[in-house]
Order: C-alpha cells, then sequence, then structure tokens
C-alpha cells in the first residue's frame, strides 16, 4: 500500500533532482571539452584517485549507517568506471 | 492486478539487464584485478551498547577468459542489551532503543543473533553478475545483479549502468507484545554513473539511483506509544527512493588528494536528505597512505513521523518509532592508515605480497545517538 499522505513537495524535489543529474550527466558525456592524453593520465590513475579503492568501504559505511539514517544510496549502485585507463 | 503487472514488469526489466550485461560486447577492456586473498576485523559499539562484531574474507582470482572471480564472506555477531523494564510496560517499547530485538521470555537477559552473508560476483572486460545471500534466524535476503560499464571518448569518460533485484523473506521470532507473520519484501535497483577525466589531475563522477521497494518495512518487534498505549509499529509497504550524487578527486602536487562527495536523496514517504563527504589522502611514504575524513548528513522527516501520537491510528494509518523516520543531522570523523608492505620495502616472500589496513571512525548524530567504529585488514597478493 502507498502512503496516502504524500507530500506534494517531495514531487518537486524529485523532478528537480532528475533534471540537475541529468544535465550534469549531459556535460559529463560532451564532447566540447578539453581531451586529458593517455600519457597524461598517470595521477588519475594512483590508488589515492581512485573511485574504485572507496567503494567497498563505502558500501560497508553505507549498510552501517542505513541502520541509523533514512535514507540510503550514494555509492553508484552496481559501480562506475575509472576513465583514468 | 495493476500492481502485479507493474511489478512483473519491473523484474522483467531486471532480468533483461542481467541477461544484456553479459551478451552486449563492451568497449572498455581494464587489467583484470590481481588476484589476492584479504581478511577483515570489524567492530561496531554505539552508545545503547549494541555491539557487532564482523569477520570477512574476500578472494578473488583469474578465471579462464580475461575474466575475474570475487568471492566474499562474512560472519556477523550481533549483541542487542537487554530491556531494562517490565514487558510490555511504557519504558518496555522497543521504541525506546530502536534496536531489532524481540522480547520474549526473560527480556533482562542480552539478546545475540548471527548473521552470515556470500557475496560472488564474476566480472570480464566491464561486465559483471553479481549474487549476494544474507541469512539470520529471522531473516533472510537474496539479490541478483548486473553492471556494464563502457568508456568513450578516447576512454576519458566512463558511462556505467547497473541494475538488481532483491527478494527477502521476514520470519519473526516469538515476541511477547507483537504478533507479526511470515512477511516478505522485495527491492529493484536501477543506477546510471558517468565518470570524466576533467584534468590530468581531476576526475568527476556523477550518478543516478532509483530503488522501489515493497512489502514489509517497518521493524516487526517495535511497539509505539499511542493513544495511551503500546501498539504495534506500521510503515507503508511501498517506498520509491532516488538519489543524485557527484563526487570530485583532485590530486595535489604534494603526493595528496581530495574527495568531495554530495548526495542529494528524497523518497515519497517524504523524507529529503542532503549528505556532503570530504576526505584527504596523503602519502607519508612510498606504500604508506594516512587518510581523514569527514561527513555532514541532515535530513527531513518522513510525513507520517510524530514524536507522539495521539491516537492508535497515528496518521493516515502508519505510524513509527523510529527515529530514522524523524529530522535529524550527523557527523562522522574517520582516520585510516593503509600500509603496502612491499613498497615500503619489507623483504621476504610472503611479507612483500601484503597489505595492512586500520581505520576508526566516530559517528553522532543530534538524538544522542554516538558510535564507534574500528576495522583492521590484511590482504595477500598471488
Amino acid at each position: 500500500m502507498k502512503s496516502p499522505i504524500r507530500a506534494e513537495g517531495t514531487r518537486g524535489h524529485a523532478a528537480r533532482l532528475a533534471i540537475a543529474a541529468g544535465l550534469l550527466a549531459l556535460w559529463a558525456l560532451g564532447s566540447g571539452c578539453a581531451t586529458v592524453r593517455a600519457y597524461q593520465r598517470e595521477r588519475l590513475a594512483d590508488r589515492i584517485m581512485s573511485f574504485q579503492a572507496d567503494a567497498k568501504e563505502a558500501a560497508r559505511r553505507t549498510k552501517a549507517l542505513e541502520a541509523r539514517e533514512g535514507s540510503t544510496g550514494g555509492n553508484g549502485g552496481a559501480g562506475g568506471g575509472c576513465a583514468c585507463n | 492486478m495493476r500492481v502485479q503487472l507493474i511489478l512483473a514488469g519491473r523484474r522483467l526489466a531486471v532480468t533483461a539487464c542481467l541477461a544484456a550485461a553479459w551478451v552486449v560486447p563492451a568497449g572498455a577492456d581494464p587489467l583484470p584485478e590481481e588476484p589476492a586473498v584479504k581478511s577483515m576485523y570489524r567492530y561496531f559499539s554505539d552508545s545503547h551498547h549494541v555491539g557487532v562484531r564482523s569477520l570477512m574474507g574476500d578472494y578473488t582470482l583469474a578465471v579462464k577468459g580475461n575474466a575475474m572471480l570475487a568471492l566474499h564472506w562474512n560472519n556477523e555477531r550481533v549483541r542487542i542489551p537487554a530491556i531494562d523494564a517490565p514487558v510490555g510496560s511504557p519504558e518496555a517499547v522497543d521504541a525506546i532503543t530502536t534496536a531489532s530485538r524481540p522480547i520474549s521470555g526473560n527480556a533482562y537477559q542480552d539478546f545475540v543473533k548471527t548473521r552470515n552473508e556470500f557475496q560472488g560476483e564474476l566480472s570480464s572486460r566491464g561486465r559483471a553478475l553479481e549474487y549476494y545471500l544474507s541469512s539470520e534466524s529471522d531473516y533472510l535476503a537474496q539479490q541478483v545483479a548486473a553492471r556494464y560499464d563502457r568508456d568513450f571518448q578516447d576512454q576519458i569518460v566512463n558511462l556505467a549502468v547497473g541494475s538488481s533485484y532483491g527478494w527477502d523473506a521476514i520470519k519473526p521470532l516469538a515476541d511477547s507484545d507483537t504478533d507479526t507473520g511470515h512477511a516478505s519484501k522485495s527491492t529493484v535497483h536501477w543506477d546510471v554513473v558517468a565518470t570524466r577525466a576533467l584534468t590530468p589531475t581531476t576526475l568527476f563522477r556523477v550518478g543516478l539511483e532509483y530503488n522501489v521497494v515493497n512489502g514489509l518495512q517497518h521493524n516487526p518487534y517495535r511497539n509505539v506509544y499511542a493513544g495511551g498505549t503500546n501498539v504495534p509499529e506500521r510503515h507503508p509497504d511501498e517506498r520509491q527512493r532516488r538519489d543524485a550524487f557527484l563526487k570530485l578527486n583532485q590530486y595535489i602536487d604534494n603526493r595528496s588528494s581530495i574527495k568531495l562527495n554530495y548526495r542529494l536523496y528524497d523518497d515519497d514517504w517524504g523524507i529529503v536528505s542532503h549528505e556532503i563527504d570530504t576526505n584527504l589522502n596523503q602519502y607519508i611514504t612510498q606504500g604508506m597512505i594516512v587518510r581523514y575524513d569527514y561527513r555532514y548528513y541532515t535530513q527531513t522527516s518522513a510525513d507520517f513521523y510524530r514524536p507522539e501520537y495521539a491516537t492508535v491510528d497515528g496518521i493516515g494509518g502508519y505510524r513509527t518509532g523510529d527515529y530514522r523516520m524523524g529530522p535529524l543531522s550527523s557527523h562522522l570523523f574517520g582516520v585510516s592508515l593503509d600500509m603496502n608492505l612491499a613498497e615500503l620495502g619489507v623483504t621476504g616472500r610472503m611479507l612483500n605480497r601484503m597489505g595492512a589496513w586500520i581505520n576508526y571512525e566516530r559517528y553522532f548524530n543530534s538524538n544522542n545517538y554516538s558510535a564507534n567504529i574500528v576495522e583492521t585488514a590484511l590482504d595477500f597478493r598471488f
């Protein structure tokens, strides 16, 4: 059964959430930005820059905090790539 | 009927994603991870004297065709303290502790339970399939997941999509003051994540996540003091949860990096939250990294949350004793040390393939709740 007392304001928040993230995704995929050449990516591949190295730790923290806070997410769900090869 | 069709459609979509993840050719061809075994010890204790001890193991190995198999297991022992008031009295209402424990027989004794978790993932060239299982005396959770990622634009952009379907069986133990029968819960998840190398020292990531949860979503052991009496907690059966996040990793010339993360979340129960997380990673020397972490979190309350309920009907038939449904804010501070013994110059056939990691986190929130988390890990690379 769905909550019959859903706040109207939440719909507005959700729409803004989707639009903002969608615009940012378009920007991230835009082709007009400067290119980082392969030989310039050494520092991006350093483990202190890695998203992947943080993923399991972030998932454990999320699991612990889910039991103490009302929201979840932010780990990229099933994952994400590197963009540093 | 309509609800069943929608649920069937969602399951079908997830199944299609699972199949497509392995069939669709991926453009990316990243180097496989190094085969390794890792063991971890974790201890969580909080201001309510709840303690959780976790023993974890990870095993990663190469399999045929450039694929990797990753196995993870976790054995957890949870100790929830005794209720120090007579069963059924307002003081013994479970909502006081928010702990998930039945009150049965002698409630003056600690409640101890064990949880076992297994996870297996098969990945190859940007594609992955995963199975997850968690088992405890009153809860069995399973999940299948798939993800696919691909590089674009000379490999400076990566786009990843993921989906999962989880199904839980809930069998509450005997409880003196509630009577919840067997129940179930399902979760459908989708996400899309874009990562871009902005400059030779800057990585940027943006992501969207969407979850639909159906089934029992309140604590089957928790009572709420409403209308002058104790009544079982009741939350809605469906919840749509979505979030967007931004991450920025910046390399700094003194061999350090700073990571900034922001997450916006909202759901159809009325909760909106913001999370800001930042950490500084610094090489002390080659092979030794220290990390300092700070996280701030704030949320609004669910529509049906009230500190007190005037009638047993609560708000729209729902009532909660779960402080997570109320307004709250929290802070987390952390520090960790990561060591690679080979890079530190340690010699020996075994030692120079080992790494060690130690982490401490201090968490506290606006409900006078605080917790300490200590983690240590050892890993060995083949």
